[in-house]
């Protein structure tokens, strides 16, 4: 290949001889060129700066009695001078290389973006959205008919009988036999909560989550929530670990890492702690609250309210200012059947993987406690402050169950409203309170990790009797209405 | 199907960490030469690491899908290499955790060549980074890639005439669809023998 120079980018007198200069003075080893390095000391990237104060040790202080120099020159940061040469450069380069063909009509697709991103129509849509794509698909289908059938004819004809049939001619101890198929057995409460409840909800969301993010629809909702966002100190960036955070909280915690500010960050966290249900928890309470219209407005309501309050107050408490916010917008394209399955699949089965052994764990903790009499006294510890907010005594073991596992709790609830020991407002406060109570044991795993261990114990200590209050709250001003539901 | 494992690793290994992402450590596997995949968010370049390893990373049509590294093998002409791809970076200088995430990756690993995936149709917001890259030293191939999108908004480049200008090779490519991708890796092992 024959030896061509390079491209380069020429700067302004001042920063090119500042360039020069500091070019000259550095030694050290930076795997890029020492004009890269200086262009970004102007530019004042602090982990460059901290590289090259390691590595220059006599150098720096006259390094660093250059950019002072240099800046007394421009009126604007050195960063946006040097992005403006860049881009003038870019512009003259595609100028003779670039041609478009006018094409006015942009057809379709450029309509339903436009009108994904107005705020009127926008909104519309996303209601739209949320009531086939969540309500109906998730909540009804999912959580209602599959999860039906899965429970009450998969396991509750087939699997439990047979199971029980076994256990009882091969174990001949009670004690043992509860192990598998007692009231905290292993197949009948852990395999069964997991596969016949959660298994049916995660899948369906997973498959509506697919499709929507593959069309490109979140980005335009990330622009039409802009404007809400920034009132609790979010921008629209924001977007998508909540909408994520339906789907797994833990999961969108991570996923934070694309907010710009560390302030932006920890609101996010503390949200989705607080206020965003994941799927699993969704389709159940949903489920539980589909068949009276109030009881599921009212918990939207509150769940809504006490998002964007603590989000306006975590926005004032919390010292920073405001994100800036520019995103991407991807073409709407229809989406890819095999791309859908292939992540509904691979979702799945990460999920499984992290859930299953929760469950399981869980089963054997439970029937330890149970065996042991901790379960009770742990249960009567919690009774009071579940009688509290309103609800049975009962109730109490679902809460234990959320320590585990979000859903597994909401899964808790979903047996006991069955069961008819958990109706009308007391069941409304029970979902509220559960919802907003601790995240799952994954979910503070991975914020101890993100945020680190102090704010990651503030927003546990935060959130475990905020959620108690909210539900206390609620509870009184139904009962002292009178709401009957 | 790698980055959801690289999750459940975050989640069991890294649970008590000390939440700073500055080390995120990136190791040398192998000492094979490596291919380091860079560029916009949601661009393709997922696609183009899943080409060219035959993984399954999660593929997106939203920006951030990649937020953590992920790594896999590639075979070119009876060559291994270790292809990287990279969560999106809009410039050299980065603003956010996951730009910071892929320039140290970049200045810690040295890779053999390093592939700018750009979206064709926004050329002029995807070239600063390019000619950073250049500015910056490194061994680049400018890959435009979603050309089918470019056509079909009517848009032409005249490839030869941005190669001479840019002083890069440059391949276009449609990475969902496979088009470019034998001339994709016959550009990256030219280059890595030179």
């Amino acid at each position: 290949m024959p030896e061509i120079k390079s491209l380069q980018t020429d700067y302004d007198g001042p920063i090119e001889s500042a360039l020069s200069s500091i070019s000259k003075l550095l030694r050290g080893h930076y795997g890029i060129s020492k004009r890269m390095v200086a262009l970004l000391l102007l530019q004042e990237d602090a982990e460059i700066e901290r590289q090259v104060k390691e590595q220059e040790d006599e150098n720096y202080k006259s390094i660093q009695n250059i950019l002072p120099e240099v800046k007394s020159n421009y009126g604007h940061p050195l960063s946006y001078i040097i992005a403006m040469t860049r881009q003038q450069k870019v512009n003259n380069v595609l100028d003779s290389v670039i041609a478009t063909r006018d094409k006015s009509d942009k057809g379709f697709a450029e309509l339903l973006s436009r009108a994904m991103m107005n705020p009127l129509s926008g909104i519309i849509i996303l209601f739209g959205v949320l009531y086939f794509g969540l309500y109906q698909f998730v909540g009804v289908f999912g959580a209602g008919t599959l999860v039906d059938f899965i429970e009450s004819i998969v396991f509750g004809e087939w699997i439990n009988p047979w199971v029980s049939g076994i256990a009882n001619t091969i174990i001949p101890f009670q004690i043992l036999r509860d192990l598998f198929v007692g009231e905290y057995g292993l197949v009948t409460l852990g395999l069964s909560y997991a596969i016949a409840i959660i298994l049916p909800i995660v899948g369906t969301f997973f498959i509506i989550f697919s499709i929507i993010e593959d069309s490109g629809y979140l980005p335009r909702l990330a622009m039409l929530i802009d404007r809400i966002f920034k009132a609790i100190g979010l921008s629209g960036r924001a977007v998508i670990p909540m909408v994520l955070g339906f789907g797994c909280d833990t999961m969108a915690t991570i996923v934070t890492r694309t907010q710009e500010t560390r302030r932006e960050r920890i609101i996010t966290t503390l949200l989705l702690a607080l206020a965003i249900p994941c799927s699993a928890q969704l389709g159940v309470i949903l489920a539980i609250l589909s068949g009276d219209g109030w009881s599921l407005s009212i918990w939207v309501g509150v769940i809504t309210l006490v998002f964007l309050l603590v989000g306006f107050v975590a926005s004032k408490a919390i010292p920073g200012r405001g994100p800036s916010f520019y995103m991407e917008v991807p073409p709407l394209r229809l989406p890819k059947l095999s791309n859908v399955l292939t992540k509904t699949y691979s979702r799945l089965q990460w999920y499984f993987f992290e859930v299953l052994p929760f469950f399981l764990y869980a089963s054997v903790f439970l029937w330890l406690g149970d065996l042991t009499g901790v379960l009770d006294i742990i249960t009567s510890w919690l009774e009071p402050v579940v009688v509290l907010i309103g609800l049975p005594p009962e109730a109490s073991i679902a809460f234990l169950y959320g320590f585990f596992r979000r859903d597994f709790g909401a899964a808790g609830l979903y047996d006991l409203n069955t069961a008819g020991a958990l109706v009308g407002v007391p069941l409304v406060v029970a979902a509220v309170t559960i919802t907003l109570f601790i995240p799952c044991i994954a979910q503070f795993g991975v914020m101890l990790k993100e945020r680190g261990i102090k704010t990651a114990i503030a927003i546990t200590l935060f959130v475990f009797p905020f959620a108690f209050a909210v539900g206390y709250l609620v509870n009184l001003i139904l009962t002292t209405l009178g709401v009957a539901l | 199907m790698v980055s959801w494992r690289k999750i459940i690793n975050t989640i069991s290994l890294g649970a008590f960490g000390d939440g700073c992402h500055e080390k995120v450590k990136l190791t040398d596997r192998d000492g094979l030469r490596k291919i380091g995949i860079v560029g916009n968010p949601n661009v393709g370049k997922s696609v183009i690491f899943n080409n060219l390893t035959g993984a399954h990373v999660t593929v997106s049509n939203y920006p951030g899908t990649t937020v953590d590294v992920a790594r896999g093998k590639a075979k070119i002409e009876g060559s291994e290499f270790e292809v990287v791809d990279t969560p999106g970076m809009y410039s050299f200088l980065p603003i956010t955790e996951e730009e910071r995430v892929a320039r140290l990756l970049l200045l810690t690993e040295e890779p053999e060549v390093i592939l700018h995936v750009v979206d064709t149709r926004n050329l002029e917001r995807m070239l600063p980074l390019t000619l950073q890259l250049i500015e910056a030293g490194l061994p680049v191939i400018l890959n435009l890639n979603m050309m089918d999108e470019t056509e079909s908004a009517g848009v032409t480049v005249d490839i030869d005439k941005l190669e001479t200008e840019l002083t890069v090779p440059i391949v276009p490519t449609v990475a969902t669809s496979g088009r470019g991708m034998d001339a994709l890796r016959k550009r990256i092992i030219e280059y890595a023998r030179n």
